[in-house]
């Protein structure tokens, strides 16, 4: 692509100041030069007519996972990238999970310099303790040092009270967020549905909502003892919200983040025992659901993550109850969440804030927001396009997706980074 | 009630849960047990209504009495058996359990009949393989000839069980037989009533539309029939009582307990027992309220009852 562009004709839609209206950009080496009704076009090599579409910042994800490196068949890092850029994402974070705990501090710089080659922004994040297993310590200075943008313990809770003390007073001295799970080990272990009328009745192992409230009260006194921050992973039900108002009350320095499955699906969608829906969290009920889109609305949450996790097709050929939780989510996650707007439970503005200027200015980072000046990492998203989801159609050679036969409204169909063309969708 | 007083034919070629049935689907049931317990009882009880049909007992979980009368059952209907103790073998090797089923599955039998510790796998296993599958239980969720042959037993002795005050203590909580029971036992009218520590009782117990005690003396007052469960030790992790000695002294069975139930209340267990935890020994083994032995006679019935009508639907399948 040229270095000078416009896009013209669209629909500026900037959470970060609240715009939404009729407008163009005109992009100069890779950063926004102009935004406005009135661009200077003599200056673009060439102008996009965007014919009314909608154009908002790329996309960021705090939260996603490949697979091991050389994982047969298995998500890399160029096809989680590809899929990262059809789904209009510019900058993709990956969290430490049991089978990347990102906790090698001697290879973390070249690993996130490798991660830069595909188009979009891959991010990492670093592990809080070794293996994840919430004893001893990660390298979080070395990482840090090596570009890690968050430090997390994955999807484990950090169960003594003590090593989550010193992690998050130890990370607070690099100001970075500590990303938790929010789980009291106790109540939560080996629970794969929500204690409900629905799981009770299948018998299944269940934690009640109370343990996501219990594990916040917790991490947020500790957060308050520390002077760490903290960062609440997956809030999923309306009880872990309570408790995150609460922490706001006293002034402890706290952010949260929801997946999109849960603002989306609730137990119900699994209530045939599908394992595409074994999801951790596991699926909540329909009251939880309105409350995360509520706090959507309200601005009480920071970002929507994908949790995007790849597995094979190998790990749901079990039954739900011993199936591997996570679901795809890159490629469908703005569609799932414009069906919210279509539907009026969101403006465009409040669904896209935790996709742009939330988690960026939680991390810091430039992108994430229409204004002059900041790197051109632009969406062009069709808000009316029906199409329906097919996994085999997807960048990623997974398909476990939580979504496969929906019918959604409205795609990406281009995806710039730093003013360069890394998606285009030709119908 | 006869089957053409319906004018209407078993329509079921799985049984995954007691939900699936209809009263008149049990009756259907319950008219062919009572044919096969009869035929049991003679030195002929040799059929030929699942002749040249093959069943696959499939087994993730151990067991010795449910496996021996599906085997029992299918061999006397003429069925040849062949039994999988999957715990030990496949399942080891990291293989899945779609893989496992698929490739049974390619050994052409017709019914699998499934016992496995994860909710939904016989579902999971009928959605995958399209095979006629029976429920011998999965995790804590149902356990449906369990549920069958504990009704016919209380049937046979009162003709019905609507109307009928029965209570169920014991670990609720972990407990297929009592889901399938209290499915059952609502959709026939009885009145139901649980008696276990709260520890021990799901947390939506209050909407099954059964009552709720946590003190023995009280639930067993005018019951007809009181049934035990095991406590279900493999499942529990970290305390759910202190001790069985306690829980005997608190929920146990005996005739002591019993005292202020109907005189002729029927004690039943679906076994295996933990003589001392939750029943007293004597109490289990006095003919005039015990039907254990019966309700273990009857499990071999009531199953070839269900085998014998899911085999008709498949050779009606074939057919057409």
């Amino acid at each position: 692509m040229s270095s000078s562009f416009a896009i013209t004709n669209a629909r500026l839609v900037d959470p970060a100041s609240g715009h939404d209206g009729p407008g163009g950009i005109l992009v100069e080496n890779g950063l926004i030069a102009q935004i406005g009704e009135e661009l200077d076009l003599n200056s673009a090599d060439e102008v996009i007519d965007a014919g009314g579409k909608i154009l908002a910042p790329a996309l960021i994800d705090l939260r996603a996972a490949k697979e091991p490196a050389l994982t047969p068949d298995g998500e890399n890092q160029s096809s989680l990238a590809a899929g990262a850029a059809a789904g209009g994402f510019g900058t993709v974070v990956l969290a430490p999970n049991e089978h990347s705990p990102l906790q090698t501090a001697g290879g973390f710089a070249g690993m996130t310099r490798a991660l830069g080659q595909h188009g979009v922004r891959v991010l990492s994040a670093a592990a809080a303790t070794q293996d994840l297993a919430g004893e001893s310590m990660a390298e979080i200075g070395l990482m840090a040092k090596a570009g890690a943008v968050y430090v997390s313990n994955g999807d484990n809770p950090i169960a003594d009270t003590q090593v989550l003390r010193r992690v998050m007073s130890y990370a607070s001295q690099f100001d970075l967020w500590l990303s938790l799970r929010a789980a009291e080990p106790g109540l939560s272990c080996g629970a794969v549905a929500t204690e409900s009328d629905w799981s009770a009745r299948y018998g299944l192992p269940s934690e009640p909502t109370m343990a996501e409230r219990i594990a916040i009260d917790r991490a947020a006194s500790v957060a308050a003892l520390s002077g760490g921050k903290l960062m609440v992973d997956r809030v999923s039900t309306a009880d872990g919200l309570a408790a995150i108002r609460d922490a706001r009350k006293r002034d402890i320095e706290i952010a949260a983040t929801s997946a999109i499955a849960h603002l989306t699906l609730n137990e119900v969608d699994a209530g045939g025992l599908d394992s595409a829906f074994r999801i951790d969290p596991p699926l909540r009920v329909e009251d939880d659901r309105r409350a995360l889109v509520a706090a959507i609305a309200d601005g009480e949450i920071d970002a929507i993550v994908s949790d995007h996790r790849p597995t094979p097709f190998d790990d749901k050929g079990e039954p739900f109850a011993l199936a591997i939780a996570g679901t795809l989510a890159l490629e469908t996650l703005l569609a799932s969440l414009l069906a919210l707007v279509h539907d009026e439970e969101l403006s465009l503005v409040e669904a896209l804030r935790p996709l742009t200027a939330g988690p960026a200015d939680l991390l810091g980072l430039p992108q994430g927001r229409l204004k002059t000046g900041a790197p051109a990492d632009l969406v062009l998203i069709d808000g009316d396009t029906p199409w329906v989801c097919h996994p085999d159609d997807f960048q990623s050679p997974r398909g476990n997706s939580a979504w496969a036969g929906r019918r959604f409204i409205g795609r990406v169909t281009q995806t710039f980074v730093d003013g360069r063309s890394i998606y285009n969708y030709n119908g | 009630m006869t089957r053409a007083a319906f004018s209407y034919d078993f329509p079921h070629r799985h049984l995954v849960s007691v939900a699936d049935l209809n009263p008149v689907d049990i009756s259907l049931i319950f008219e062919r047990a009572e044919h096969w317990r009869a035929v049991n009882k003679t030195p002929d009880k040799s059929s030929d209504a699942l002749k040249g049909m093959t069943v696959l007992n499939l087994f993730f979980e151990n067991s010795t009495r449910t496996q021996g009368s599906f085997e029992m059952a299918a061999k006397r209907l003429g069925a040849d058996v062949v039994n999988f103790a999957i715990a030990h073998s496949s399942a080891k090797k990291g293989e899945s359990l779609s893989d496992t089923a698929r490739n049974l599955a390619a050994m052409q039998p017709d019914i699998m009949v499934v016992r496995h510790s994860a909710t939904g796998a016989p579902q999971f296993l009928a959605e995958r393989t399209g095979l006629s599958v029976i429920n011998a239980g999965d995790g804590m969720h149902q356990h449906p000839t369990q549920g069958l042959l504990d009704v016919f037993t209380m049937n046979r002795h009162w003709g019905s069980v609507g109307g009928r005050r029965i209570l169920i203590v014991g670990d609720i909580l972990h407990s297929r037989v009592a889901r399938s029971n209290i499915g059952l036992l609502s959709m026939l009218g009885a009145d139901i009533r649980v008696c276990a520590p709260p520890t021990l009782l799901p947390t939506d117990i209050d909407q099954w539309g059964v009552d709720v005690f946590h003190d023995l003396s009280e639930a067993v007052i005018g019951c007809d029939a009181v049934m035990a469960l095991r406590q279900q030790r493999e499942r529990m992790s970290g305390g759910f009582i202190p001790s069985g000695r306690e829980f005997f002294h608190l929920f146990g069975l005996s005739h002591d307990t019993i005292r202020r139930a109907k005189p002729d209340v029927l004690v039943m267990h679906p076994g295996p027992m933990n003589r001392g935890v939750e029943i007293h020994t004597k109490l289990a083994d006095d003919p005039k309220h015990s039907v254990i032995m019966e309700q273990v006679e009857n499990g071999v019935a009531v199953r070839m009852a269900i085998l014998e009508l899911i085999g008709a639907n498949i050779r009606k399948e074939a057919a057409a």
